[in-house]
């Protein structure tokens, strides 16, 4: 098992009540599962997926991500450990706009204290995989979004993530371009990578092997 | 149209108050220091200017040749006077011989107060035309009479005419009030002259007719112009008077000094009142101006931010820019608009600064030891006013106007407006001039605080503990003066007293006509003497490096002198003890003892040659007393006096120790270094404001990269770096350009003094240190603040 919450709570105190953004979630997630994450807008999917990536808490509950207990972990370890295996893939995609396209895809290497020459050669690999190699030295805003999305998806595989947590990483594209990242997503899959999306296109979360509905910030 | 820009700018405030608050509170510190010094600026140049007479008053100046330094003072002959009146009338509507004004003690009937004044001729009244309440002016004709100002005269009689009633001066001197002035304006040479009595009186009764000639330099002359004549053609007509007068008359010795009497002029005595080498070469005006560059700097730092925080705000404004110009600003309205906008801060700032001004005004004149007034009532002022918030309004507002109104509305509607690389440029230059003249100021200030406290360490050579000194203000002292000591030293808590014609802490009497064996025939030589009664040496402790002190058992050692290691070297003598010394025709002197160096005149010049003789009766000025070092003070104190009182009836008891004496050396430095620091201080305060934010403004604008590289892992202390970095080079940049400035500057400061310290790269060292520490812990707030946010917090706006 990859990862398992039990009775999740998160709330938020407003004018002296409680207001309940996730209600007892009960989720197990293996390795290589690829998972949607649907439901109507404020229901809790972004919600759900900060806590599973451990950028956000929780009130009550318990979050075991392998093996270890993520509810009883330090602030630090916490961080070392989504920096070994999560990578994010975000709507707005997100990238430094100061940073070219080679520099952002670096970023994490830097984090991760990784040698020059070998982080030279992980770019390269991605940028080779992903065929924007002639495109690494322009900055985010000379892309298109389609463009800018494939950097934010190689951005969050050059650290090599056993998961993979996008949220509507295709919000902001046309079909065309949904489609291939959809594409790409499919093929990590079959690699390997454990993939969880939150989507609002029933087309979209055909490509996950499982579906996961919310409704006010419960599992239904 | 007007009115809708100040409510947008208005709201605007509103909207971002803790900016505006930095923003505006820095603008006011920035105005406040500048109003300051303003002032004071002003006060130092309108001097004297109350005086209608000013453009043509002057002093007579005499410049002589000591040792082939060309030594200049006001120090007149009286018969100086009489001569310019008689041989160059044409050119003078006054010239008036005056002593120094000193407190005296003035008594009428059980009243006694003391007050500062003066002994002068007649024309001074018409020179500084003082303003009569009764009397008349040329009441001074009468050799018995006194004119009292205001003050002096509310003080002595409160209510009761004061006109005709009997004044005594000193205790002896009796004169009747002849006339009441308004009282001189504070700000000026004579503010402190509260009765001017006839010189005639005092040269009467100190019988000066009979002992003082050319030779004695014991007075000052002021002379008015005649209308058409002017200060350098009357100048050079008289510069030989002196010299002249003592080559045909009775003290040829002096010629050897070559004097030279010259003008110098009302306009110039408070600025420029430095001479070198018999040239006139600035003074106080340097200070003048040092401060006012200071003032102008600090205004500019304060507007920097000012700009600084616009320009970066740019971003965000940009869309309105780009909204407003889509629905038909043109660019010069958009000028105006935010020009305004500049215009309202700066007029809040300057309201906010007048309150600092009134509330720092106490402490301000303290440290200048002036009395600012604000001139609330002449229109004038208002006028600079006005001026000086439409100046600071415009230095800070136009760029950030200039630059804003020129976003082209496309570009920054689509949002691929990049984020102006020129202005952040321009920003960073404007932070570095920011931090290189605090660092400069900070340097200056620590380089002034070391020079004092080097020359306070400065060993004096003599003990200065529990050491004071009474002026001797009636003969009653002098003429008893062994039984007098006797008594004080009847009491246990007195360890020694001897008299002496100067102090040890200012023996600034000189003579000349010496000679001695191997004496070079053209050395005009000069040394500085002090005369005292027996036991001086013993009391102040000076010690005897060879030969012996004053002593009872020699009769002859009233022809001897004890002289300094100076002195021996200046004289060119291998063993001075046993030499004999020839002193005018006063008598043959022999040395006796060769003392160690003692500073006994401005700590911070080298030690001069030093005479030193026993004597008794005339000129000895004052009574040293040393109290025991293990006796009670206040014991002593009411000895001294219950005995002072028996000799002195009539004088008031007024004493002062050495210690206090001495620390007035330091007090024209400790104030420049106090106002020194003070604004270094508020440079560095508003330099930080404006990195606080700044850096405000870019932890903002960083936010969203922020987010992204904390959720691929970056730390906060990583994240503390990166946004702490930018700003340490920039102050490291600084630190480059204020090192060089700073040690220019206080090189050439320090070589005023020729006791100094050597500007060591430690006073650097701390200078950067401090400003580095300073910039990390403002930056690091924010820094720090904008890393430990939640990341998903800065991500979700998107
Ligand atoms: N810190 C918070 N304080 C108060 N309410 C919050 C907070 N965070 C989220 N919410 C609320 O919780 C609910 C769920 O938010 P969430 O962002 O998870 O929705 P979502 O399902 O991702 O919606 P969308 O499809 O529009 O992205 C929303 O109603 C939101 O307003
Ligand atoms: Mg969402």
């Amino acid at each position: 098992m990859l990862l398992e919450l039990n009775n999740i709570f998160k709330w938020v105190q407003q004018g002296g009540q409680r207001v309940f953004l996730l209600k007892d979630i009960n989720l197990k997630v293996a390795e290589g599962e690829f998972i949607s994450v649907m439901g109507p807008s404020g229901s809790g999917k972004s919600t759900l997926l900060n806590v599973i990536g451990m950028l956000d808490g929780f009130n009550e509950g318990e979050y075991h991500f392998m093996d270890e207990s993520v509810h009883t972990l330090r602030e630090k370890h916490r961080a070392e450990l989504y920096k070994q295996y999560i990578g994010f893939v975000f709507q707005a995609y997100h990238l430094i706009d100061e940073l070219t396209v080679y520099e952002n895809l670096e970023m994490p290497l830097l984090y991760k204290k990784i040698k020059g020459s070998e982080r030279k050669a992980m770019v390269a690999d991605m940028l080779d995989r992903f065929n924007i190699v002639g495109k690494k030295d322009l900055f985010p805003t000379q892309l298109s979004g389609g463009q800018q999305q494939l950097v934010g998806v190689a951005r969050a595989l050059i650290s090599k993530p056993k998961l993979i947590l996008a949220d509507e990483p295709t919000g902001n594209l046309n079909s065309k371009q949904g489609q291939d990242i959809m594409e790409l997503f499919k093929q990590l899959n079959n690699e390997g990578v454990t993939i969880i999306q939150v989507t609002h296109s029933e087309k979209n979360a055909e490509y996950g092997s499982r579906i996961i509905q919310l409704l006010d910030g419960r599992k239904v | 149209m007007f009115k809708t820009y100040l409510k947008a700018a208005w709201r605007n405030m509103l909207e971002k108050k803790g900016e505006s608050i930095l923003n505006i509170g820095g603008l006011a510190i920035g105005m406040a220091a500048a109003l300051l010094i303003g002032m004071w600026v002003v006060s130092e140049l309108s001097f004297n200017k109350e005086f209608e007479n000013y453009d043509r008053i002057a002093q007579v100046m005499q410049s002589q040749t000591f040792g082939g330094e060309i030594s200049t003072n006001t120090f007149q002959p009286m018969q100086l006077a009489p001569v310019l009146r008689d041989t160059y009338g044409d050119y003078f509507k006054q010239v008036v011989t005056g002593s120094f004004t000193n407190a005296m003690l003035l008594t009428v009937g059980k009243k006694k107060v003391s007050r500062t004044g003066n002994f002068m001729e007649p024309g001074i009244t018409e020179m500084l035309s003082l303003k009569m309440m009764q009397g008349r002016r040329d009441a001074l004709n009468d050799p018995g009479s006194i004119l009292l100002s205001e003050t002096t005269a509310n003080t002595l009689f409160g209510n009761a005419d004061p006109m005709g009633k009997v004044v005594k001066i000193g205790t002896t001197m009796e004169t009747q009030v002849a006339g009441i002035y308004e009282d001189i304006p504070e700000n000026s040479e004579f503010g402190n002259l509260t009765f001017i009595a006839p010189w005639e009186l005092l040269k009467i009764t100190a019988n000066f007719e009979e002992r003082v000639g050319w030779g004695n330099n014991w007075f000052q002359t002021y002379v008015q112009l005649e209308d058409g004549a002017d200060f350098s053609t009357v100048s050079n007509l008289i510069k030989d008077v002196k010299y002249n007068n003592i080559k045909n008359g009775d003290d040829p010795s002096s010629i050897r000094t070559k004097p030279v009497i010259h003008l110098h002029p009302m306009e110039k005595w408070h600025l420029y009142s430095k001479f070198e080498n018999g040239v006139n070469t600035g003074g106080l005006i340097e200070r003048v101006w040092l401060f006012g560059i200071i003032g102008v700097f600090i205004l500019l730092l304060a507007c920097i931010n000012f700009m600084n925080l616009s320009t970066a705000k740019s971003v965000k404004r940009a869309k309105e820019v780009g909204i407003r110009k889509t629905i038909g600003s043109v660019k010069g309205q958009l000028i105006t608009q935010f020009l305004s906008e500049a215009l309202l801060l700066v007029t809040m700032a300057f309201a906010i600064s007048f309150v600092l001004v009134l509330l720092a005004r106490p402490f301000f004149n303290e440290l200048t030891g002036k009395a600012l007034v604000i001139p609330w009532s002449t229109p004038l002022f208002w006028v600079v006013c006005v001026c000086f918030v439409l100046t600071t309004a415009i230095i800070s507002g136009s760029y950030p106007a200039f630059y804003l109104s020129s976003f082209e509305p496309a570009k920054v509607l689509k949002g691929t407006f990049n984020r102006g690389q020129g202005a952040s440029r321009l920003r960073k230059g404007l932070v570095v001039f920011q931090f290189s003249i605090s660092i400069v100021l900070i340097i200056g200030t620590i380089t002034i605080f070391s020079q004092i406290e080097y020359v306070k360490e400065r060993p004096v050579g003599y003990d200065r503990e529990q050491l004071l000194y009474v002026p001797i203000t009636t003969s009653g002292l002098i003429t008893h003066f062994d039984t007098l000591r006797d008594e004080l030293l009847e009491s246990s808590d007195i360890a020694e007293v001897a008299a002496s014609d100067v102090l040890v802490t200012g023996t600034f009497t000189t003579n000349g006509g010496f000679d001695w064996k191997g004496k070079d025939p053209n050395m005009s030589e000069q040394f500085n003497t002090l005369r005292a009664t027996h036991g001086y040496g013993e009391m102040i402790d000076w010690e005897i490096k060879e030969g012996r002190n004053f002593s009872k058992e020699f009769k002859s050692d009233s022809l001897a002198f004890i002289v300094n290691e100076t002195a021996v070297k200046y004289m060119g003598l291998e063993n001075p003890v046993g030499e004999y010394v020839q002193w005018g025709d006063i008598g043959n002197f022999k040395i006796i003892g060769v003392i160690k160096d003692m500073v006994t005149q401005s700590p911070y010049d080298e030690v001069r040659p030093m005479l030193f003789t026993l004597h008794y009766g005339d000129f000895l000025n004052f009574i040293n007393i040393k109290i025991g070092n293990d006796s009670n003070t206040k014991d002593a104190l009411a000895h001294i006096e219950s005995v002072l009182q028996k000799y002195d009836p009539e004088s008031l008891f007024t004493y002062t120790f050495f210690d206090e004496e001495y620390a007035r050396n330091f007090i024209n430095e400790e104030r420049m270094a106090k106002l020194a620091s003070f604004f270094s201080l508020l440079a560095i305060l508003i330099s930080c404001l404006g990195i606080f934010g700044l850096s405000a403004f870019v932890a903002e604008q960083r936010s969203k990269e922020i987010g992204i590289r904390k959720v691929l892992g970056a730390s906060v202390l990583g994240l503390w770096k990166m946004l702490s970095k930018d700003f340490i080079l920039l102050v490291a940049l600084s630190s480059c350009i204020a090192v060089p400035l700073g040690y220019h500057y206080m090189n050439e400061w320090v070589q005023e003094y020729s006791y100094r310290i050597a500007i060591s790269w430690w006073i650097f060292a701390i200078a950067i240190l401090g400003a580095l520490v300073i910039t990390l812990l403002t930056v690091s707030f924010q820094a720090f603040k904008a890393a430990v946010i939640n990341p998903i917090k800065s991500l979700r706006t998107e």
